[in-house]
């Protein structure tokens, strides 16, 4: 019996003394100890991930007893590894996260960062930003994530093509945007090319980005959370008509035939061989060093009036996960972001810091952030972070062929409103989540 | 049951099965027994755990709201809402409408395992390339396909060349016409393996039975479908069976790679259906849902395999 006592007083011995070392070892409170603070991305090798690679060096020196390890994961499934390695506690201290209703989507394992993050840092951040990062789209409710930055939803177009092809002013509408469509045929450009950007694997393009401008040229912004709500049906006849010009885009020869397939999209307008694309600003730089003061932003016209708004939305961020192995150094970091050294890196980068009070020193993301503050457009969020994932995946892939003309518009809009029938009533309510 | 029959069951002795006592086991065979249970048990323990266990709780989860961390529960109406989703009906169509596909996968290397048989001229080169499909991972295959179907792919190419060009198009951009092209991939897929298979069979056939339908004066494509169909029956059976299963649950690479089941859902299978659900929506309930519904669909199918192939053999299940 005393030899059993014994051995259960060593054992309880050393069961405190790891349970004494795991918490002194934990990262929490030891800020002068070597930490490796782990950053998760699906940015590939877009301009983001060149901002975040020189935030976390920039970082680096300011705390130099943390390394960041930042991993590119594939953007082909990057929220299932993310969600996989939340249900083990196996996954990162800091993963890049959409806003809007991904993150809502996966909060369960996102700290809320109200009282954890000074006050005066959230101060600096553009508070439209902030407030998609929120619960019930409330910045007072606390965010998830720290915007990395501004992102636009937008059109560029080459000013050279453009000139050749008598094309004087940039269309401001459905009406418009044909007759340039025309002008460029006819001057042996392509108008648009569509195609997947280069994914490796063969996914389609990307519909949300024209989505969110036919929707902007329907409805004003109050508007479209009820697409969320349902109070406007997607099969409404507004939304089917928008539908069904777009879709002559291809019919009438503006775009590339092979806008299902094609990869090389990009590399059709860096060389100017297509006068226009809309995509983002995470691509901007690219442009711009393609074909230098020939490209220009404009906004997709996809409207039977002059368009009046632009997707101006900080689309991504960085959020801690609830499991982070090293809280304490992976809110210096998010506090890092809001800095003026942090915007002035992501500037850098090519991208349009959510800062207050910093700018962009790339013409062409001037020309954006100008169609709001100058040209008075309202900025609408991407329509894809506020409708429901399930519609967004539906709709990725009914509405790229409904410009291939492979189906109607009418069916792929009932494709939509019959996913968003099947969601249950707690994720199609009036408000926001 | 006829008087007759019951005089001779009565005359036979006591009738065997519920009324019969029991035999008194000799301390031997309980013995043997209690170590035979003992000795199964581990394996048993590894089937459920590894098997039972995770199927059981596939089955919990599929009733319920899971994101992987918090689960709500919704019940059995989870299935009346997927099976009442047009979505879920259109999948299932497409892995009907691919099963169409099975007697080419199965058809087309019997063919060639037969003209490998008979020995024709360059058969061993033959037989090499032939098996090539097997060896390139499915990945590849996919990426290659991709390529010949596009629109300025290969197979465009090759019927303008014969003057066809009228006919060209581009197959992965249709809903119907991308399923074909998936479909025509997935038999050159199973092309190798099914050729091995048939070509195995047609080496255990004796010789000497080809040799006397030859003398009774059946020509080849007699003697093919008289003596050699008949006795690789239990081969092509085999092929049958892991053709279906890989045209129902082995599709996903192809499909991920050459259309990511689209055109809209053109070519998602229930396969693919699991894996958007759960992985590219985070919905693990409604994944383990689908999957459940696909473990049935292959249940269902491996039953009637085995009952058509106990049948012909006059054995019941």
């Amino acid at each position: 019996m005393r030899r059993w006592s014994l051995v259960a007083g060593v054992a309880a011995a050393a069961l405190l003394a790891t349970a004494c070392g795991s918490s002194a070892s934990s990262g929490s409170g030891s800020t002068s100890s070597p930490v490796t603070l782990t950053i998760w991305h699906n940015y590939g090798t877009e301009q983001n991930a060149t901002a975040l690679q020189n935030l976390a060096k920039a970082f680096e020196k300011i705390h130099k007893n943390v390394t960041v390890n930042v991993v590119s994961q594939p953007a082909t499934n990057y929220f299932a590894l993310l969600q996989a390695a939340a249900v083990s506690k196996t996954g990162p201290d800091l993963a890049v996260m959409w806003t809007g209703l991904f993150t809502i989507q996966y909060k369960d394992f996102l700290t809320n960062l109200k009282g954890k993050i000074p006050a005066a840092d959230f101060a600096r951040i553009d508070p439209a930003a902030l407030k998609w990062t929120s619960d019930r789209f409330n910045p007072a409710n606390g965010p998830y994530v720290i915007p990395l930055e501004n992102q636009f939803y937008i059109g560029f177009y080459n000013k050279a093509d453009f000139a050749k092809a008598g094309v004087t002013s940039v269309p401001t509408d459905w009406s418009q945007l044909f007759a340039a469509c025309k002008r460029l045929k006819a001057a042996g450009y392509l108008p648009f090319t569509y195609g997947n950007g280069g994914q490796p694997l063969g996914a389609e393009f990307y519909p949300w980005y024209d989505m969110s401008y036919m929707m902007i040229g329907q409805y004003p912004l109050s508007e479209w959370q009820k697409l969320y709500s349902g109070q406007i049906p997607w099969t409404a006849a507004a939304n089917a008509s928008q539908l069904s010009i777009w879709s002559k885009l291809k019919s009438q020869g503006c775009t590339n035939s092979d806008v299902l397939t094609k990869t090389n999209n990009l590399g059709d307008f860096e060389s100017g061989k297509a006068a226009m694309i809309v995509d983002g600003t995470w691509d901007t730089q690219k442009f711009t060093s393609a074909l230098g003061a020939k490209v220009a932003a404009f906004v997709p016209p996809f409207s039977s009036a002059p368009i009046k708004g632009v997707v101006d939305f900080s689309g991504d961020g960085l959020s801690m996960t609830t499991y982070a192995q090293h809280p304490t150094q992976a809110l210096q970091f998010l506090e890092f972001m809001t800095t003026p050294q942090a915007a002035r890196i992501i500037n850098a980068a090519g991208l349009i810091p959510a800062i207050k009070g910093t700018s962009t020193t790339n013409p062409v993301n001037q020309e954006m952030l100008n169609f709001v503050s100058q040209d008075h457009m309202t900025a609408y969020p991407m329509l894809d972070n506020v409708v429901q994932p399930n519609v967004v995946n539906t709709g990725s892939k009914e509405l790229p062929s409904v410009l291939n003309g492979s189906i109607s518009p009418s069916a792929a809009l009932a494709s939509l409103q019959s996913t968003q029938g099947q969601l249950p009533a707690s994720q199609r309510g009036t408000s926001y989540p | 049951m006829s008087t007759l029959t019951a005089q001779s069951q009565a005359a036979a002795g006591p009738t065997p099965g519920r009324g019969r006592a029991r035999q008194p086991r000799s301390r031997l065979a309980r013995r043997r027994r209690r170590a035979g249970i003992l000795l199964t048990l581990p394996a048993a323990a590894v089937v459920v755990a590894l098997l039972g266990i995770p199927v059981g709780q596939a089955v919990y989860y599929s009733m319920t709201n899971w994101n992987g961390l918090t689960a709500t529960w919704i019940g059995p109406g989870a299935y009346a809402t997927a099976l009442s989703d047009p979505t879920f009906w259109r999948v299932i169509e497409n892995n009907a409408l691919l099963l169409l596909s099975i007697p080419f996968a199965i058809g087309i290397p019997l063919g060639i395992a037969w003209l490998l048989h008979e020995h024709v001229r360059g058969w061993r080169f033959f037989r090499s390339v032939y098996f090539l499909p097997t060896a390139v991972s499915w990945v590849v295959i996919g990426m290659v396909a991709v390529q010949f179907f596009a629109q300025q792919g290969l197979m465009n190419k090759l019927l303008a060349d014969v003057g066809l060009g009228s006919l060209q198009t581009n197959m992965l951009a249709g809903q119907r016409s991308a399923l074909v092209a998936l479909a025509i991939t997935f038999i050159w897929s199973m092309l190798g393996t099914n050729t091995i298979i048939f070509l195995t069979g047609m080496a255990t056939l004796d010789p000497t039975l080809i040799e006397a339908a030859r003398v009774d004066g059946l020509n080849r494509r007699q003697i093919f479908w008289r003596v050699t169909f008949p006795l690789l029956r239990r081969f092509v059976q085999f092929s049958f069976v892991i053709t279906v299963i890989s045209a129902f649950s082995a599709l996903f690479s192809l499909i991920f790679v050459m259309t990511s089941g689209g055109p809209g859902f053109g070519t998602t299978t229930l396969e693919f259906f699991v894996y958007q659900s759960a992985f590219a929506l985070g919905q693990f309930g409604t994944g383990a849902l689908y999957g459940i519904i696909l473990f049935v669909i292959m249940i269902i199918v491996g039953l009637v395999q085995l009952r058509l192939i106990r049948s012909e053999d006059g054995e019941g299940w």
